[in-house]
């Protein structure tokens, strides 16, 4: 990479040598925030069935030293693909929503998808939040304003300094095909729970974090992987 | 969900169950919403972001476009107000 230390990454191993890594791809920016605590929890019950579980720190997100306006999507794709290029055994990675976006390099066994989102939507809402900011500190800004800026300088979405190469990438981007992919929404036939990653205050659910650990053990068996 | 696009209570029932998902609500203070209620400004949970979401989930959810120009403040005033909007946008 470019002379930056490693970034860092959240482990939990099990007691026994690991049946398989689980490679957690969290959400993108604010919602990633908002299901740490319910991510991490999936990740616990992971490591008590015998996965090792990993949620790696993008570059410019978190403890990253990176600034989050050189990056773009590409760099965090390649990113993701290095942190598990040491890795022993099978790998399962498990993204949700925008981490769809980034997971398809990774040398994995299996793919699991929670929600997955397109870029656009989740570019949309960056923009439109920095639009309502923008109205009650009483300047006017539109979306087309936003892009026009966004061509040339990094703009600040919600918090987030975003390079012109993050915005074009996010605005185009959807979840790649791979295999063996297993998709799962919320609700019947998927994931009991609330969304999560909408919440305007983070929250955490312990019964969510179980079925999600559970919907991906039993991926990964059908998947011929343990 | 059906082929045909929601009718006016079918609205109603998305919009406060779009609520609840964004603000937390919990069902009991979402389905208490009445048209007086206040939104922005009166939900501390209602921040710019907040409205930013429910836009982009009205869209996914009613299957409606909305449009950057139609959005003032007022919308977000009550729910009497985001429901009329959501309303007219999905009867057309």
């Amino acid at each position: 990479m470019t002379g930056h230390a490693p970034e860092h990454r959240l482990g939990i191993a099990p007691v026994a040598p690991p049946r398989a890594t689980v490679v957690v791809v969290p959400p993108l920016f604010e919602e990633a925030n908002r299901t740490r605590r319910t991510l991490v929890l999936a990740m616990r019950a992971l490591a008590a069935g015998g996965f090792a579980a990993l949620l790696p720190d993008l570059p410019g997100q978190n403890e990253s030293l990176v600034p989050l306006a050189e990056v773009d999507l590409e760099r965090w794709q390649d990113a993701l693909a290095a942190v598990t290029r040491t890795t022993d055994g099978p790998v399962i990675v498990a993204s949700v929503r925008g981490g769809a976006l980034i997971d398809h390099r990774v040398n994995a066994a299996a793919w699991w998808r929670l929600a997955p989102v397109g870029g656009a939507a989740l570019l949309r809402t960056l923009m439109r939040a920095r639009v309502s900011a923008d109205r009650e500190a009483g300047i006017a800004s539109s979306l087309d304003s936003l892009h026009a800026a966004a061509q040339t300088a990094p703009l600040l979405l919600a918090g987030n300094a975003l390079s012109p190469a993050m915005i074009a990438g996010l605005g185009a981007a959807e979840a790649q095909p791979v295999e063996p992919l297993r998709s799962v929404a919320l609700g019947e036939g998927g994931i009991a729970g609330t969304p999560l990653w909408l919440r305007a205050e983070p929250g955490e659910d312990a019964v969510m974090a179980q079925a999600i650990a559970a919907d991906i053990a039993a991926w990964s068996r059908s998947c011929g992987i343990s | 969900m059906t082929d045909s696009a929601p009718e006016t209570s079918g609205v109603d029932a998305a919009l406060r169950a779009l609520l609840a998902d964004v603000l937390g609500l919990g069902a009991d203070r979402a389905a208490a919403l009445t048209d007086d209620s206040g939104l922005f400004g009166a939900l501390p949970e209602f921040d710019s972001m907040a409205v930013a979401t429910v836009l982009t989930e009205m869209e996914d959810r009613l299957d409606i476009l909305i449009d950057d120009d139609e959005i003032d403040g007022e919308i977000f005033e009550t729910y009497g107000n985001l429901l009329s909007f959501a309303t007219r946008k999905v009867t057309g």
